[in-house]
């Protein structure tokens, strides 16, 4: 008795057998999906910036425009990657605790979460997250807000760009503002199982 | 839809006629219009008394042997080199598309491709195989134009709307949602009747959104079934066919 | 005999057609909008992408192997599933190697045509959806409607009574509410959960990376709570090289929901990184048969190339008027009138009818972002219904055998053109001739003219030389 793979196998190969002729695989250039009236300026931030407001994203320009936020929308309590911590728990108030381990049991107290990205994608408002970048995988997706952290040099122009440059890793994730739904009757709602807020700092 | 291979009348602009079996039944006007434009252009009209139908309404049917035995009938019927045009896009889609499906795989499939490079659409003839970029002669009318689905992917379409929009009096009105179907579909119309109804009576809505004085298509299939649900309800448009726009228009400025 | 989908299409309350309308009109006209506002020329990247998916079809003899050989070689377990019982048969085998219970699902519609559901709770699995709209189907015992939006067809009163059903909280129809509170209810079972279920909408044989597109971040939660993947990707979803993700991944999302990019798009290769604290352990594709190689081998293969967008379903008028369940399958719209009879194998007379609810338009083929010729491959459905004697194929539809002699025989045809002016004077509302009685419910037939067109063009006078003055105007 064969195996489902041998069965699979034997009948594709039956199936193409007949062919007369296969479909070669076509070249394309890149410049297809280029978007029309693109640009490619030398500083990335501010058109990613720009995308990623218009995806319901908020880019935070500086530490301090971090702090602002997070104050301003009465974040107190937030997971972050113990890397960033290093570098930037001296902008932090006493008043906003950072905790460096997530307690799974506990998931809903943090209110926040500041984890650093792998980069980012300037023609669609995307934060690159990635297994070896992330920290807490929990961390970046749990907390109704989420900071991915990123610096001007992790920002690639456009789509074939980000996906030329892939990199080994497990688990890359493209994240294109805050989680969404429409099934409700076509009615956006944003903040369904992953973050309701996404924002993006750059360092 | 692959195109290329259609091959343009000689200096002697000699073309046979497939008057279509609904023109053939119901819409004689339609046909003589055909004739009274091509002539005007300089085309000598053969018109094969033999000729039936293309074999669309059974292919659509899935009865694809019946079907073959009506397209072999109309390659004979229309044998020669002579373009062949057709004042519907749906029955010049069937040679050009529809047969070379349904012949992939018999013997005589050369004839049916050499009768499918033959076959054009009117507007698409007169436009593109002519070359005629402007009509003469006048027609006052707002017009909204349907164009049909057949002609997806061919240039007739655009042919027809251009030649519509060129004539002196006419005012084109845009029509809404113009990529649904009307609702006929050839037997679809009768296998299907509710939901059939039910896109013919959205069409008809958008046909009328602006007051047309006419509503034009290069298919009397379409407008037959619109006219058809529109009469029912009571108030009937006035279809008319691209053929007889352009025909009336040249008499209306006394150029037949 | 009617047409089942005429039928149901005239079951449909009011309110549910409109809703239908309005929600795909209006995705469909944004779609349009952005490809073209995007896009120098979206219609050459929609044949590319056809022919890209086309070649990958063609070669799937390598590309199957090849995607295998890469899978494990980046740590990724293997497994092949030939019927839908191989396939729940795999899933099984894993969750009972891992005394697993618990499953947390995204969205996956190998997992509806294989009836996964229903298959493991019989061997004591719990397997919860976790998408918005398949949770709300699952909770109402219900189907989905459309491929994209399995929920088109309910209302949030409906959806706020079953929530109260559920124990979700009292009735609250407010669409945050309850969208709040399937976050708060499915976030304990992600965390409680031991496997996460996922699809694929592609896997690239160049890198092994399983490509997931979605909005609500379900995918993530499955894959960051639990400790192992598994995937059930069917045996077409593979694309060739991870350069061809630019353009698919270009073209899915404005089809599918006129967005640029969905909010999330992961890109898998294999269990998590050992550094990572949270994910999967252990990673599993089982790659699914289930019909697909039935279909590779029919002229209709075409169809394979399907990314899933919803995009022909959205445009369609006749899904429009219909709605998704009309379909009887867990395919609906002009995608499901070819997979879905053609997936039933054997039982392709049971959907027979599907191929023949069309009018054929070609507005499917127009919008599909991998172009598909779907009316063509309605046509050799119907060729098919027709040659198997499917009585659903033929039913309500007008024989063709008469009309086949009466178009092959000229002098007969012209009598009858003559002979048909009968039909003016006849009372045609009351004759017993099916077809006749469906048009004429609701349209009036023209007059009969045959015969008139051919007088008129025996007696036209030789305008030859007219012709050749004309020639010299124009």
């Amino acid at each position: 008795m064969s195996s489902s793979r041998d069965q699979i196998l034997s009948r594709v190969r039956d199936a193409l057998a007949p062919l007369p002729s296969r479909t070669p695989l076509p070249e394309w250039d890149a410049s297809l999906v280029r978007l029309r009236n693109s640009t490619t300026p030398a500083d990335l931030w501010a058109p990613f910036a720009e995308r990623l407001r218009s995806v319901n994203g908020t880019p935070l320009a500086s530490p301090l425009a971090l702090i602002s936020f997070l104050t301003e929308n009465n974040l107190l309590r937030g997971y972050c990657d113990p890397a960033l911590h290093a570098s930037l728990a001296s902008h932090f108030p006493p008043t906003i605790t950072l905790s460096t381990e997530l307690d799974r049991s506990r998931i809903d107290d943090y209110q926040f979460g500041l984890t650093a990205a792998f980069g980012a994608i300037a023609e669609t408002g995307t934060i690159i997250l990635s297994d070896n970048t992330t920290s807490s995988r929990l961390g970046a997706l749990a907390p109704w807000v989420h900071i991915a952290a990123l610096r001007r040099d992790q920002i690639f122009p456009d789509i074939p760009s980000a996906i030329a440059a892939l990199p080994a890793d497990p688990n890359i994730i493209w994240v294109t503002g805050p989680s969404k739904t429409a099934d409700v009757e076509g009615i956006l709602i944003e903040g369904v199982h992953g973050p309701g807020l996404q924002a993006a700092l750059l360092l | 839809m692959d195109l290329s291979h259609r091959r343009r009348p000689a200096a002697d602009r000699r073309v046979q006629l497939m008057a279509t079996c609904l023109c053939d039944a119901f819409f004689d006007d339609v046909a003589r219009a055909t004739v009274e434009v091509l002539e005007y252009l300089g085309c000598t009209i053969e018109f094969p008394e033999a000729q039936t139908c293309c074999g669309q309404p059974p292919f659509n049917g899935g009865d694809w042997p019946a079907s073959r035995k009506i397209v072999r009938h109309t390659v004979d019927t229309f044998a020669g080199d002579a373009p062949v045009v057709v004042p519907s896009g749906s029955c010049a889609a069937m040679l050009f598309h529809g047969a070379l499906l349904e012949f992939e795989n018999e013997p005589d499939l050369p004839a049916v491709s050499k009768l499918a490079s033959r076959t054009w659409e009117l507007a698409d003839f007169i436009v593109n195989a002519l070359g005629v970029t402007s009509w003469p002669g006048e027609y006052k009318a707002t017009l909204a134009f349907h164009r049909s689905c057949h002609s997806r992917g061919t240039p007739s379409g655009e042919a027809a709307l251009h030649l519509l929009s060129s004539i002196s009096g006419t005012r084109v009105v845009p029509v809404g949602e113009a990529e649904q179907c009307c609702g006929f579909g050839g037997t679809f119309s009768v296998a299907f009747p509710n939901v059939s109804t039910a896109m013919g009576t959205l069409k008809l809505e958008h046909l009328r959104a602006e007051n047309p004085d006419v509503v034009v298509s290069a298919d009397m299939s379409c407008l037959m079934h619109l006219n058809g649900l529109a009469e029912k309800s009571g108030s009937p448009l006035r279809p008319q066919h691209l053929a007889q726009i352009l025909r009336d228009a040249l008499k209306n400025s006394a150029l037949i | 005999m009617r047409q089942p989908l005429d039928t149901f299409s005239t079951t449909l309350p009011p309110d549910k057609r409109a809703s239908v309308y309005q929600s795909t009109k209006a995705t469909h006209e944004k779609r349009t909008k952005l490809l073209f506002d995007h896009f120098a020329d979206p219609n050459r990247l929609r044949e590319l992408a056809g022919e890209i998916k086309q070649h990958t079809l063609e070669h799937l003899d390598t590309y199957l192997p090849a995607v295998e050989a890469k899978l494990q070689s980046n740590g990724v377990q293997v497994h092949w599933a030939s019927t839908a019982d191989d396939a729940n048969a795999a899933v099984l085998k894993i969750m009972r190697a891992r005394g697993a219970t618990k499953i947390v699902k995204s969205k996956t519609m190998v997992s509806e045509e294989i009836h996964l559901e229903a298959y493991l709770k019989k061997h004591g699995i719990e397997s919860l959806e976790t998408d918005l709209g398949e949770f709300i189907v699952q909770i109402d015992h219900d189907h989905p409607s459309h491929i994209v939006r399995p929920i088109i067809h309910k209302n949030r009163r409906e959806i706020a009574q079953s929530f109260e059903r559920e124990g979700l909280g009292v009735y609250n129809d407010d669409p945050q509410t309850i969208t709040r509170r399937a976050r708060a209810f499915l976030r304990e079972k992600y965390l409680a959960a031991d496997v996460g279920l996922t699809g694929g909408n592609f896997i690239s044989v160049e890198s092994g990376r399983l490509v997931l597109v979605t909005n609500e971040g379900n995918s993530r939660f499955c894959l960051a709570a639990t400790k192992c993947h598994i995937a059930l990707v069917g045996i077409e979803k593979l694309v060739p090289r991870d350069r061809d993700l630019g353009l698919l991944l270009n073209l899915l999302a404005r089809s599918a929901t006129a967005q640029q990019l969905t909010v999330y798009t992961e890109f898998i290769t294999g269990p998590k990184s050992p550094t990572q604290p949270d994910g999967p352990e252990e990673m599993h594709v089982i790659f699914v048969d289930n019909g697909r190689t039935d279909v590779l081998a029919t002229e209709c293969r075409d169809i394979l190339r399907c990314i899933r967008c919803g995009a022909c379903l959205n445009v369609c008028p006749v899904y429009r008027q219909a709605s998704g369940h009309a379909y009887r399958s867990v395919y609906p719209g002009p995608v499901g009138a070819v997979l879905s009879p053609l997936l039933a194998g054997k039982k392709f007379p049971e959907l027979a009818d599907l191929p023949k609810a069309s009018s054929l338009c070609g507005a499917c083929n127009e919008v599909c972002p991998v172009n598909i010729p779907i009316p063509d491959l309605l046509l050799r459905l119907r060729d098919k219904g027709k040659r198997e004697h499917a009585p659903l194929a033929s039913a309500a539809t007008p024989p063709m055998g008469s009309f086949a002699t009466l178009a092959t025989h000229p002098t007969v045809w012209k009598t009858a053109l003559t002979a048909g002016k009968l039909l003016n004077v006849l009372p045609t509302t009351l004759l017993p001739v099916p077809p006749l009685r469906a048009w004429e419910k609701n349209r009036t037939l023209p007059k009969w003219r045959g015969g008139e067109f051919r007088n008129w063009m025996k007696s036209r006078p030789d305008v030859r030389r007219k012709n050749a003055q004309n020639a010299q105007k124009s």
